[in-house]
């Protein structure tokens, strides 16, 4: 006997996340799910991004790796709040994970939650986990064809960092030719140059995401 | 990769659909996945057949029906359907207006029971 189900797969995981977004607002934290493939930079971003903005608004953090610690020590020395999720394996983070930890995290004191997704350029953009925004980076030595071959992860986020600039006398990349795919997938991505080393562009990004907190 | 999440979320849907109803077998799934959802079929169907052991759905074959990206081209007022994983413009006329209707499905459509 055939039966119909018609039952969207990820509904689990989306009711989920709309709990977390639920208790997200209701303690006026602002939260954005940090997303890029591995190494491009969203760790150093995270300290650069406290750095710049520690004085004017209160951080906290969700690190998401597949196993290992080192990203919450780093964020750990800036003092301010971070939990680690290890997926075990898992290549993304699931809004029950999230809502696992938010005990851990003291929301109340925050005016913004970052969550560093696992390093993947494609699951995650898939899994909400009751965040307001998107955003990714990608590393400019990763290459100017990332946007077309990743489309689904350009289209979900609101900004896109460009990190690793300082990188860009030694390598062969065509910077506007990732600007124009990036806007074609998404005409409102929001784009930033930065680099984490030298700290080239920060103080932009902060900027931008300053008012967002603040609205 | 996350085609182990999504064959977990189908399952989940599928058995508690048959324990609500009191069916005690699955002999089929069939789901609707688009292009641009970002799963890749073969690896689906993988971590589905890894998953569905000691499950009432252990004797399940999972049917993929792929659906295409398509949408409506309010430059040339017509409909188009494309094969890549991603589309950026109207394939007939290049206009950036257009509206996309289908690609992005993560859904279980039906399943044969017992
Ligand atoms: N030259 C240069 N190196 C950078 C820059 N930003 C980060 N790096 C280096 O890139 C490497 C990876 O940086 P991380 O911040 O750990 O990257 P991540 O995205 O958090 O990595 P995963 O969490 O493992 O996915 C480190 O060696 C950083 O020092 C940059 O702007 N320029
Ligand atoms: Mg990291
Ligand atoms: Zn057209």
């Amino acid at each position: 006997m055939k039966v119909k189900v018609v039952t969207n797969i990820l509904e689990a995981n989306d009711r989920i996340a709309d709990e977390n977004r639920r208790i997200f607002q209701e303690a006026g934290v602002y939260v954005i799910n940090m997303m890029s493939g591995p190494g491009a930079g969203k760790t150093s971003l995270l300290v650069r991004t406290i750095q710049e903005m520690q004085q004017k608004v209160k951080i906290g953090v969700i690190e998401g790796d597949i196993a290992g610690t080192d990203d919450a020590e780093r964020i750990d020395k800036l003092g301010v709040p971070v939990v680690q999720i290890n997926t075990g394996g898992g290549c993304h983070l699931d809004a029950n994970m999230i809502r696992e930890v938010l005990p851990d995290m003291p929301l109340k004191d925050l005016d913004l939650l970052i969550i560093e997704n696992v390093g993947n350029l494609v699951c995650p953009a898939e899994f909400k986990v009751g965040e307001d925004i998107k955003v990714m980076l990608l590393s400019v030595a990763e290459g100017h064809d990332k946007p077309l071959k990743y489309p689904l992860m350009f289209q979900e986020s609101s900004a896109l960092l460009l990190n690793k600039i300082d990188l860009l006398p030694y390598i062969d990349v065509d910077m506007a030719k990732i600007r124009k795919d990036s806007l074609s997938l998404n005409p409102k991505l929001k784009m930033f140059e930065v680099s984490c080393k030298t700290g080239q562009g920060i103080s932009e990004w902060a900027q931008w995401l300053e008012t967002l907190v603040k609205k | 990769m996350h085609e182990v999440s999504i064959a977990q979320g189908l399952l989940d849907i599928v058995i508690e659909n048959c324990r609500k109803q009191g069916y005690s077998g699955i002999e089929s799934i069939k789901v609707k996945i688009g292009k641009a959802a970002g799963v890749v079929p073969d690896a689906l169907l993988f971590a589905f057949e890894s998953m569905k052991v000691d499950t009432i759905a252990e004797k399940a074959t999972l049917i993929i029906d792929q659906v295409p990206i398509s949408g409506f081209c309010n430059g040339c007022k017509s409909n188009f359907t494309v094969d890549d994983a991603y589309v950026i413009c109207c394939p007939h006329c290049n206009s950036f207006s257009i509206r996309v209707d289908t690609g992005r499905e993560l859904n279980v459509d039906e399943m044969e029971v017992v």
